[in-house]
């Protein structure tokens, strides 16, 4: 199953560019105005450009990736296909079709494609058409596996909005999370953001926590309780093998990886005392980095990887403080509320997430790297915790229990659009969203 | 030799918790049992020898995380001679009933000298999980601290937390999160007789 998510990964080759005419979008979205208008986009099923069966369902299956990717980022509402005029098997270039067959139904945005299957191999090509001007907006070319076809669906879809505000999806990624497997026990899995290609990491039948990814996507880290304390432990996804990091300071909590890759920020407890340590990225040349009795707890670092955010009761109750690795200096980011854990910065560097307790209730702030206001972006019922920015720095993944129960969700930075990633019978929590994937 | 006679006497407090609601049984029907005492009167070496082999059971060995993998409760057994103490809200200061319990446990261990306890601290689920393995862990050491100060050897005393990962109830009100800031006192080791 690992040499399938890895050879996955390393067989996909973006072949070429299929326009060379510039291109202008006559439909711009601003992400900067809240509630901005939606784009109405159809997505057809692919056309089978070789002999074979679609015995795998690519048709079928790329347009239904791609169709979730533009649901769950809010920003285009997806043409019900039933109202579709023509086939899959009609044209797919713009010469070969009647663009009144898309206008007529409503559409401004179209995505059609074609694939061939050899064997074990797999060749898709997809296009992003603006209706009205009846133009081609971007083509490209994939070639993999045949098991590859979601990835290929979802870098399109991260190529189409970047054609439409200018910086690319987040879509070709993963996320990881924590699910209950009864009793309290907890395994770590990660799967797409839709759901699909869902892996289990641990299978050691304990409570395993914090699953952190490596910034190029390659290796977990985790916390987890499997042999009796707790340990950091990384799991290596080409080898499918797990080893211990470190535990020589204490029993760890949560652990994340520097932005270059070099360094773990993790904290240690010992004799009922947390702080917050920097190790290499061997495990070793620990450095401690708080040094007060109060709980320290939970760094993430800036994507500069000169700043930590962390949790410290130092003033009597959590709140998210920012400290400089260098130096050492501490400052206190969030001042509202009594209760502000569980920090993650943006990859855009600007902002921080966090969970702040209100009305006795947990929901996800958001707040600026430099201080200021604390603006709450979740409301209503159940408690939202856990905030994990996508990699484009335009969403968050949180687990909330709003429907009885924890299950991951992603929403806008603003709050907006929150819709649900996991169905799952047990609860999903702790999401880390991955880089984007290579 | 006084090491074993507390235990056999927590034995029998043991044995005759656990007959109190089992059906009677006499090994020796015929009445004339050396062992019989008066009649209806549980005989004391009647109780050890037949409870012997569930030793073990005397609320000792299995922490909480050993029962969440089998299924159980994660509470402390009924008849464990160490109760749990409570906390408020995000706090790890020990109150008087805290202190109170502590001392009567302190005494058990002090008449127990060959038990090792491991002291598990717990947290209710509110708030984010590694903030709450830190509390608990404050919690624990919170307990060990006293339990030091009373005169309990601190080698004989080990501590973890679990965060709330492990709560005894699952209830969305105050009356179980109460019940699930906590610490446990999981007794890790007794000399049973020889």
């Amino acid at each position: 199953m690992v040499t399938k998510i890895l050879v996955a990964g390393a067989a996909l080759v973006l072949v070429f560019l299929l326009t060379a005419a510039p291109f202008y979008s006559a439909v711009v979205i601003d992400i900067d105005k809240p509630s901005g208008r939606v784009v109405p986009i159809a997505i057809a099923p692919l056309k089978n450009l070789g002999s074979g069966e679609d015995r795998r369902g690519v048709s079928d299956g790329v347009a239904d990736a791609i169709a979730n990717d533009m649901k769950l980022s809010g920003w285009f509402r997806v043409l019900d296909r039933s109202a579709y005029i023509e086939g899959p098997q009609s044209g797919i270039t713009s010469d070969s079709f009647d663009f009144k067959n898309w206008s007529t139904i409503g559409a401004e945005s179209l995505v059609k494609g074609g694939f061939t299957v050899q064997g074990d191999d797999l060749t898709v090509e997809l296009r992003l058409f603006d209706v009205y001007q009846a133009k081609l907006l971007v083509g490209k070319k994939y070639t993999g596996k045949v098991r590859d076809f979601r990835r290929m669906a979802h870098r399109f879809a991260d190529e189409i909005i970047n054609q439409f505000t200018g910086t690319p999806g987040p879509f070709n990624t993963r996320i990881a999370y924590v699910s209950k497997s009864g009793g309290g026990l907890k395994e770590v899995y990660f799967s797409n953001l839709d759901g699909t290609e869902k892996f289990q990491v641990t299978t050691n039948k304990s409570i395993n926590l914090s699953p952190a990814w490596s910034p190029d996507g390659r290796t977990l880290l985790y916390t987890s309780f499997r042999e009796g304390r707790r340990s950091l432990f990384l799991y290596d996804l080409s080898t499918a093998r797990e080893t211990r990091v470190a535990d020589q300071a204490g029993s760890s909590i949560g652990g994340r990886w520097s932005p270059d890759g070099q360094h773990i920020a993790v904290s240690f407890e010992r004799a009922g005392n947390t702080d917050v340590y920097i190790l290499d990225r061997t495990g070793k040349n620990l450095r401690r980095m708080t040094e007060d009795r109060g709980i320290d707890v939970s760094p993430s670092w800036s994507p500069d990887g000169n700043r930590l955010a962390f949790v410290s009761n130092r003033s009597g109750s959590p709140h998210i403080y920012l400290m400089d690795v260098a130096t050492g200096n501490v400052r206190r980011l969030t001042f509202s509320g009594s209760y502000n854990t569980s920090p993650d910065w943006s990859p855009k560097g600007d902002k921080i997430a966090y969970t702040g307790r209100v009305s006795g209730r947990f929901q996800i702030f958001t707040i600026a790297a430099q201080g200021g206001d604390a603006h709450q972006i979740t409301s209503g019922g159940g408690d939202n915790e856990d905030p994990s920015w996508a990699p484009d720095g335009r969403f968050i993944a949180f687990s909330s229990n709003r429907g009885g129960g924890y299950h991951l969700y992603m929403m806008r930075e603003n709050g907006e659009n929150q819709q649900r990633l996991t169905a799952s019978g047990g609860d999903d929590s702790n999401p880390s969203w991955s880089s984007r994937l290579e | 030799m006084g090491k074993l006679n507390v235990f056999w006497y927590a034995l029998i407090v043991f044995a005759a918790v656990s007959l109190a609601g089992c059906p009677k049984s006499n090994p020796n029907p015929a009445g004339d049992g050396t062992a019989a005492g008066e009649k209806g009167k549980t005989p004391p070496n009647q109780g050890l020898s037949r409870d012997q082999s569930k030793s073990s059971d005397l609320g000792t060995g299995k922490g909480s995380l050993e029962s969440a993998g089998k299924g159980d409760s994660t509470a402390t057994p009924a008849g464990s001679p160490l109760q749990e103490v409570y906390f408020a809200f995000d706090s790890f200061d020990l109150t008087n009933d805290a202190r109170a319990t502590l001392k009567k446990n302190a005494d058990w261990l002090k008449s127990n000298g060959s038990a090792r306890v491991e002291i598990e601290g717990h947290c209710d689920d509110r708030g984010t999980n590694e903030y709450n393995l830190a509390l608990g862990a404050k919690r624990a050491q919170a307990a060990k601290d006293y339990l030091v100060s009373l005169g309990i050897p601190a080698e004989r005393l080990s501590t973890i937390s679990y965060g709330e990962e492990l709560p005894v109830c699952r209830e969305q009100n105050e009356d179980c999160w109460q019940k699930n800031r906590r610490d446990r006192f999981v007794i890790s080791s007794g000399r049973a007789p020889s």
